[in-house]
């Protein structure tokens, strides 16, 4: 735990509260040996959250864009509609 | 890809995926884009290959709403649905959210809000799990690996077309 704590402006206790939490969310395990108690990073879970995360945004990336295409059309026959009722009145002058 | 001011989607917490994004419109506008069934089934469709051949919704609280999507080679369909809690039009909608076929277990809670400046709008969806397990459960679910298998094959497609254009 030294080792980690190093590079880090923080004392043990706080780096030590740190570990638990990671360790708790299955991102750090811990293993035993005589003296010490290496941390190894568990880095899959982050990967498969992080790819999941990717495939959420594609996904509505791509109904998103439909969406604007949508909302340009329904706003350039908004217009037209808007032009059209201008020329009819007019018109009726 | 990366969040851009314009799309944004991060996991908040242990329960909730936050999404943000800006449309060139109206707020009015979005909101009846996501909330009148003929305008919902323009964009609303799924993966690439898929319909939306019903969209129900009964916009009140306490109204329900459901929607179901069929895959257009092989037939599948897909459905899901929930009840309004909250309605304020043409800001706001809170409803339970839950898929026919259970590939997570309980129920979500989905939010939109939406905000107007300039003319344009920014939405911001929430989708709130009702526990930690629930989310990871999502996390692991077979639907968005089968999202992302599909685009795969069609990035195929598209870059096979393009080296026989070239």
């Amino acid at each position: 735990m030294s080792d980690l704590a190093e590079p880090f402006a923080m004392s043990q206790p706080a780096i030590s509260k740190h570990l638990k939490v990671l360790e708790r969310a299955g991102l750090v395990s811990r293993g035993r040996d005589a003296q010490r108690r290496p941390r190894r990073l568990e880095a899959k879970p982050l990967r498969d959250a992080t790819r999941w995360l990717e495939d959420y945004r594609r996904f509505w990336e791509l109904q998103f864009k439909r969406l604007d295409v949508l909302l340009h059309e329904m706003q350039t026959t908004g217009l037209k509609k808007h032009a059209a009722r201008i020329k009819k009145k007019k018109a009726a002058r | 890809m990366k969040n851009s001011e314009r799309f944004n989607i991060r996991a908040h917490g242990d329960r909730e995926i936050v999404m943000t994004r800006v449309f060139d419109a109206p707020r009015q506008m979005v909101f009846d884009a996501y909330t009148k069934p003929e305008l919902v089934k323009r964009w609303l469709l799924g993966p690439d290959g898929w319909s939306m051949p019903v969209c129900e919704i009964d916009l009140r609280v306490g109204g329900k709403y459901r929607y179901v999507w069929r895959n257009d080679t092989n037939g599948r369909e897909m459905g899901m649905g929930g009840v309004y809690r909250e309605v304020i039009p043409p800001e706001r909608i809170v409803g339970t959210e839950k898929f026919d076929e259970e590939w997570y277990p309980g129920e979500a809670v989905g939010t939109i809000a939406l905000t107007e400046q300039e003319g344009k709008t920014t939405l911001t969806q929430t989708i709130l799990y009702n526990s930690r397990e629930t989310r990871d459960a999502v996390l692991k679910s077979p639907m968005q690996t089968g999202v992302a298998a599909s685009y795969d094959r069609l990035e195929k497609l598209l870059s096979g077309r393009e080296a026989l254009s070239a």
